[in-house]
């Protein structure tokens, strides 16, 4: 068994002999009545409208109001539903605080969690083989491949959503962002920042 | 000694950070599922399992996997036969081919 | 919800293996932790896994274990943490962290 291997950007074409399986269960379920041609298109639709912007929204609330932070902080779920998110659906969301001492990497070892609910359909690298086997024992080391390093006495901890709970990372808020508004602010969280593989940075610091 | 989706703390090689996005009929996959998880018909433990046990796990990229398990599923369920879906996807093949 | 473990406690993953579907992860196994939170309680994976109930529901913590018990060669500060989500019946009290 070999981790060599690329398939999750190398699919074959639209109209592959799995592809053609896929259809073909949507068909005889429609058929069976068991679902409805609309209940599949409402489900792909929300899928689609689901991105880190939600998330970016989430922490860019919590850096602007403290209240807020508490509450994300308490239950990320009902957090992301007071900002008008449509997360009841969701598994219960725990949001991880960065801090000067902690920075937090989230993974899923086992399959790949993720909170699809508010962030969407999960990265292919978050999905990759490589990044659910190392993450857990090598999170500096997977870190630098992404191109961010800890800052000095900063302890990295790992959070393998292992079971029911789903987790975001709630990032520091950059230096020199005082002048910001919120939706500036929402503007500097990344996908990547919500994971912890990377951090936030101030627009000027981003360009340099 | 578990399965072989449990690797976590395996020797692996670099990750790979390029994306795709996701096409008509793995958006479909993920949509099957989620209509069958609310309907109540199955659970995400039931795909967790059906995916865990494919043989091929690791020679299938994300969503072949889940879309092979939901397969395996709705027939260990008696939902559907395998041979009314290799006939319906023969079907949906052949139209796609003279299209 | 009556948890058998709270805050603080240290506990430790049962050790080997179980056949069907389990949410406890191999490298866990048989190593020692200590209770983060109480997440709450949840249908048991094993059994909805096979299109049972899952009842009754089984009380799930968040367990912090340091790194460098987990992997010998881990490469971080020896106060380094790995949290993942354990089912109630996957541990047992004691052991030293």
């Amino acid at each position: 068994m070999s981790h060599d291997h690329d398939h999750e950007t190398n699919f074959g074409s639209a109209t592959s002999p799995l592809a053609a399986r896929v259809r073909a269960m949507e068909a005889l379920l429609i058929e069976k009545g068991l679902v409805t041609e609309a209940e599949i298109q409402d489900n792909v639709a929300y899928m689609d409208s689901r991105s880190p912007v939600n998330g970016a929204r989430l922490v860019a609330r919590a850096w602007a109001d403290e209240g807020f932070r508490a509450r994300l902080l308490s239950d990320g779920k009902a957090a992301a539903i007071e900002l008008g998110i449509d997360a009841v659906a969701s598994p219960e969301l725990v949001v991880v605080e960065n801090t000067p001492d902690v920075h937090n990497l989230i993974v899923c070892t086992l399959c790949s969690c993720y909170p699809r609910n508010v962030l969407g359909r999960p990265p292919d690298w978050y999905k990759s083989f490589e990044y659910r086997s190392r993450a857990v024992r090598e999170p500096r080391a997977v870190m630098r491949e992404f191109g961010f390093e800890p800052p000095g006495d900063t302890r990295v901890a790992v959070h393998d959503s292992t079971a029911d709970v789903r987790y975001m990372v709630l990032p520091i808020r950059p230096p020199g962002t005082g002048g910001l508004d919120e939706s500036e602010l929402a503007d500097l969280v990344t996908r990547d920042c919500l994971i912890g593989v990377d951090v936030p940075r101030a627009p000027s610091a981003a360009q340099a | 000694m578990s399965g072989t989706h449990d690797m976590g703390g395996e020797p692996a090689g670099p990750i790979d950070k390029k994306g795709h996005e996701p096409e008509d009929w793995e958006r479909l996959a993920d949509a099957i599922n989620a209509a069958l998880g609310k309907k109540g018909i199955q659970t995400t433990d039931e795909h967790r399992r059906a995916i865990e046990s494919l043989p091929d796990y690791r020679d299938l990229a994300y969503y072949e996997r889940w879309a092979s398990a939901t397969e395996r599923l709705l027939v260990e369920k008696g939902i559907l036969t395998s041979v009314e879906i290799d006939e319906k996807a023969a079907e949906i093949h052949h139209r796609w081919e003279n299209a | 919800m009556t948890a058998r473990f709270a805050p603080g406690d240290p506990v430790r993953v049962r050790p080997g293996a179980k056949p069907g579907h389990v949410r406890t992860p191999d490298y866990l196994k048989g190593k020692a932790g200590e209770v983060e939170r109480v997440l709450g309680a949840f249908p048991n994976p094993e059994d909805l896994a096979y299109g049972l109930s899952g009842k009754p529901e089984r009380v799930l913590y968040k367990v912090g274990f340091s790194q460098r018990s987990l992997w010998p060669d881990y490469e971080g500060p020896a106060e380094e943490q790995l949290y993942a989500d354990v089912f109630e019946h996957w541990l047992e009290p004691g052991g030293e962290v």
